[in-house]
């Protein structure tokens, strides 16, 4: 196992062949293949397909009435009777393992022993109607135990000591309220604080956050005669959706095939939660025997699928005169609601983030993710890190303040270049691609920031104005949490047209079009020959999960493999056909000619022909795993990820100090995010993240009350931006680009929300003057602020 | 326990209503529950899957038609209010094989993403133009506030709808969808 897989010498070979060269479809403004079928409308989403099952049947999932509560008994004798229900099921009718836990299993399907969110299933009842299923709902009578709720992590948890508190437990089984705790541990942190000219402390506090994904979740699960089940399912994750199926039923996994249509946005919320409709709908089907829809109401998927972790952090930084950073302390605690989720790897890529992209020789950082009985905290974008960049940012403005210095001079006093050691000991060099610098320059010099910032800080009257910046590193896929592995299939048709067939899902962001781009650029064949299989447990390779900003870095490097050796293959054989050098062979379908003499030509359908006749494979399997990432449990020392994504925001914002309201004008978004690949997705990634983090600073938060029940479990009350919130968002590109990477590119999806909150906070400290703490930064909190400020 | 369901009507108890309507230009007559949604009738019984299910309570704009000239959340419309009224959905705003303005600047602008809100602004989009053939930004904003785009596509719309009014003025309506994809 020691020699170096071909894979990773074909990436790298690629990436020094077209590093110079001017690209034909990557990094331009293509129309994905999708494009049609999405404008008129006739994209099938999974609820769609309801109208293809003329004897469908409805799941309706009957939920607890307590956040917390043991369940002594449970009757269903009535919803069994009534007219129209065809099966009700409860816990003890599953015939394979009640669990749908994502990482660790902690999570039943249908609750049997004790209720642990309000969110948590009691039974599901399957009837012609869906109207008819939901009344017979009401009639299963379950009788609790109540449990004392717990709300507040702080509970569970201290902030300053992280021990844990006796409190009555969420998970009695596990024996501890406690699911991780991450640590970095580098140089004398005590040493470091004692010879520190200057110190800033504070603590932060992030809400839950809703993804909001217009389109609910739903799955339509079909019996197949051979005692299998076939999932229509909106996931992003399709063969972790089989496993969860396959546990549940008691099937083994080629006896369950998941297959995702259209998906109407994920964000990371689309990862777990599938597997739990997926498992409902087809428990319902096979016991019924019957296709069935299980497709969630608004305000089920906002009571029942993960969000984004709360936050609660202690931080103090401690640097010199001239502004070097010296140590940084934290204490992070992450409120995961009820169950895991992803919580063990959120709170991991949190500490990994934890002080942002700056040179930091000491550091203490403790990172603990506790169980409440809230809405269960999982994967969103940004993954754990907005939350640490919205404290540190904080702080290093802060810090700026107490040392006189200009905010943007701090911060480049200590960001990472090239050569510089991240705080876990990873030295970064020319080949991940560093150009966090580059991006603070042209984000600085785009927003006017030096003029801006001493004007703004002169202006009185009702209407205040700030500018703010933050800056942030995003660990490109998934480093020590698991395999980092993907896969692609190319297959050249007879035809000469192309499809691609992947496991990695697209549910808005664009990346599988961005492999098509790769393949179209190294095979010589435009886009619009391409087209993009939907994935397929029965016929598309596990590619891992579409998470993590991975699918553009990890597929992409696959297709790379797979499309260069398809190329060497149709080299040969345009040789033959041309009678010059394989390395002379230029393809531009529909032509192909040599490079030397361009009049020897021939069509690329006739390559393509004489190949089929040849019998050169036309197919070609492409695989790549990431280098393995290392991480050490006890300093946080090692690689953690394979490369970096950086990025400085620049915001611009009014502030009434009458209303409180503030009004963002301007968001100046600088992203080194190594090769662009997808122009367009890019571009609206950079968009898209900017105004959902906008509702993030200004107007997203899911309340509970004390009894852990949503307050806002709809759009009317849970606010997201609107075109009227959305503010001039002005994308500025750096390419370092990273030389392992699928012709340099790095990761995107998530950096494109991590740091605007931050920027937007800090606009917002800077026109008011005063110290944000805490987000939402909505109207009540700003007058609280100001009506603070004045006391003191 | 709740003795909410017992004690009432059930759903099961409702007897047919027939309507009848115009949608997209054709006359159409569909046996509906006097309680179902104008959204499950057209989606279900008349196969217009463009008009999608958001939210289920005219907050996130995905299921919006125009009906008798107006813009309506089909969610909250019961499909007996239909009775008599012509209805236009996505599905009717371009001839088969052609895209309207609107798509047509949709697709110029890049402004796709998941896609699953499209139709609504669309819609919402058709409305406006029909009303107000060249609006201001401002009054683009204020006609797709009731439309949720959570990919965030909002600053595309803007500049789509602009372009789509700009082409009908100069009497570009219609456009081959292979004009799109080259």
């Amino acid at each position: 196992m020691s020699t170096i897989p071909e894979y990773y010498k074909i990436v790298e070979e690629v990436f020094e062949k077209y590093k110079d060269k001017e690209f034909l479809f990557v990094g331009r403004h293509t129309q994905r293949w999708d494009s049609i079928e999405k404008i008129k409308g006739r994209a099938l989403f999974t609820a769609d397909f309801t109208r293809l099952y003329s004897n469908l049947v409805y799941v309706h999932s009957v939920r607890t009435k307590y956040a917390h509560a043991r369940i002594k008994s449970i009757d269903v004798s009535e919803a069994s009777k009534y007219p129209g229900v065809l099966r009700v099921i409860t816990a003890k009718d599953i015939p394979g393992i009640n669990d749908v836990g994502y990482v660790i299993p902690d999570q039943p399907l249908i609750a049997d022993r004790k209720v642990r969110y309000i969110g948590d299933i009691v039974a599901l009842v399957v009837a012609e109607n869906p109207l008819v299923a939901r009344e017979a709902g009401e009639l299963i009578s379950v009788e609790y135990e109540p449990l004392p709720v717990i709300t507040n992590p702080l509970d569970v948890v201290d902030l300053m000591t992280l021990k844990e508190k006796p409190h009555t437990l969420v998970h009695d089984e596990r024996g501890s309220d406690i699911l991780v705790h991450y640590k970095i541990r580098r140089g004398d942190i005590e040493k470091a604080m004692r010879e520190a000219d200057v110190k800033v402390e504070g603590v932060y506090k992030t809400p839950f956050q809703e993804h909001a994904y217009m389109e609910p979740e739903a799955s339509i699960a079909i019996p197949e005669p051979d005692g299998s089940v076939t999932v229509i399912a909106s996931t992003q994750c399709p063969f972790d959706v089989r496993k969860a199926v396959a546990k549940v039923l008691g099937l083994t996994l080629n006896k369950v095939r998941i297959v995702v249509p259209a998906v109407g946005g994920g964000f990371g919320g689309k990862e777990d939660v599938a597997n739990e409709v997926a498992a409902k709908a087809a428990l319902a089907a096979v016991l019924t025997g019957r296709p069935a829809l299980a497709v969630h109401t608004r305000e089920e998927s906002i009571i029942g699928h993960s969000k984004r972790h709360p936050m609660i952090a202690w931080y103090r930084h401690a640097a010199k005169k001239d502004g070097t950073l010296v140590a940084v302390e934290a204490n992070v605690v992450m409120d995961g609601g009820a169950y895991a989720s992803l919580g063990p790897f959120v709170p991991w890529r949190a500490t990994v983030h934890a002080t942002g992209p700056y040179k930091v020789q000491s550091a203490r950082v403790d990172v603990v993710r506790v169980y409440t009985n809230n809405v269960y905290a999982g994967a969103f974008r940004g993954f754990g890190n907005p939350q640490v960049i919205f404290a540190v940012e904080r702080q290093m403005d802060l810090l700026a303040e107490e040392l006189g210095m200009d905010p943007v001079e701090l911060r480049l006093k200590n960001i990472l270049r090239v050569g510089d050691e991240t705080v876990h000991g990873q030295k970064l060099t020319e080949e991940h691609g560093v150009g966090l610098e580059e991006a603070v320059m042209k984000a600085v010099e785009a927003s006017n920031w030096f003029e801006l910032r001493r004007r703004y800080s002169e202006i009185t009257g009702p209407v205040r104005k700030g500018i703010g910046i933050a800056l942030f590193y995003h660990g490109n896929s998934i480093g020590v949490e698991g395999a980092d592995y993907s896969s692609v299939t190319l297959i050249i048709n007879r035809d000469g047209s192309v499809s691609i067939r992947t496991g990695l899902t697209e549910f808005g962001q664009g990346s599988t079009w961005g492999l098509a781009l790769i393949a179209a650029e190294i095979l010589g064949v435009p886009p619009s020959y391409f087209k993009i299989e939907n994935p397929d447990t029965s016929a598309t390779p596990d590619a891992g999960p579409t998470v993590a900003s991975r699918a553009t870095v990890m597929g992409g490097a696959a297709t790379v493999v797979a499309a260069y050796k398809l190329r060497k293959r149709l080299n040969e054989v345009a040789s033959h056909i041309l009678g010059c050098d394989p390395d002379d062979v230029v393809i531009r379908a529909p032509d192909v000619y040599c490079s030397s003499d361009p009049s020897r030509r021939t069509r690329w359908a006739d390559v393509v022909e004489q190949s089929f006749w040849l019998g050169v494979p036309l197919q070609e399997f492409g695989y790549y795993r990431a280098p393995r990432a290392l991480w050490d449990e006890e300093t946080g020392q090692g690689a953690p990820y394979i490369t970096y994504t950086f990025g400085a925001i620049v915001a611009d914002v009014d502030v009434d100090i009458e209303t409180g309201l503030v009004k963002v004008n301007k968001i100046f978004t600088a992203y080194d995010i190594g090769k662009v690949i997808n122009r367009m997705g890019a571009e609206l990634n950079a968009e898209g993240g900017a105004i959902q983090a906008l509702g993030y600073a200004l107007m997203e938060e899911i309340i509970h009350d004390k009894e852990g029940r949503v307050s806002n479990p709809n759009l009317s009350t849970y606010y997201v931006p609107t075109i009227k919130d959305v503010p001039e968002i002005i994308p500025l590109w750096v390419e370092a680009k990273y030389r392992k990477g699928p012709l340099g590119a790095k990761g995107f999806g998530e950096p494109s929300f991590n740091a605007v909150a931050a920027a937007i906070a800090n606009a917002v400290a800077h026109a008011i003057r005063a110290n944000v703490t805490e987000l939402p930064i909505t109207p009540e909190r700003v007058y609280m602020l100001l009506k603070n400020k004045q006391k003191t | 326990m709740s003795e909410v369901g017992a004690s009432r009507a059930s759903w099961n108890t409702y007897r047919d209503v027939e309507v009848s309507f115009k949608v997209n230009g054709k006359e159409v007559r569909v046996r509906v529950k006097p309680y179902e949604r104008l959204l499950d009738v057209l989606r279900n019984k008349l196969g217009l899957l463009s008009v999608k299910e958001g939210c289920g309570r005219g907050e996130c704009g995905s299921c919006v038609v125009i009906m008798n000239g107006k813009l309506i959340p089909t969610c909250l419309t019961l499909a007996v209010r239909a009775e008599g009224s012509e209805i236009l959905t996505l599905e009717g705003i371009a001839p088969e094989g052609k895209l309207h303005a609107i798509q047509k600047a949709l697709l110029d602008t890049y402004s796709m993403q998941c896609g699953f809100c499209f139709p609504g602004v669309i819609m919402a989009s058709k409305y406006l133009l029909d009303k107000n053939p060249d609006p201001t930004e401002d009054e683009i904003r204020d006609a797709l506030d009731g439309n949720i785009c959570r990919c965030g596509s909002y600053l595309r719309f803007i500049k789509a709808v602009k372009l789509a009014s700009k082409y009908i003025k100069e009497g570009k309506v219609f456009f081959d969808e292979s004009e799109v994809l080259r």
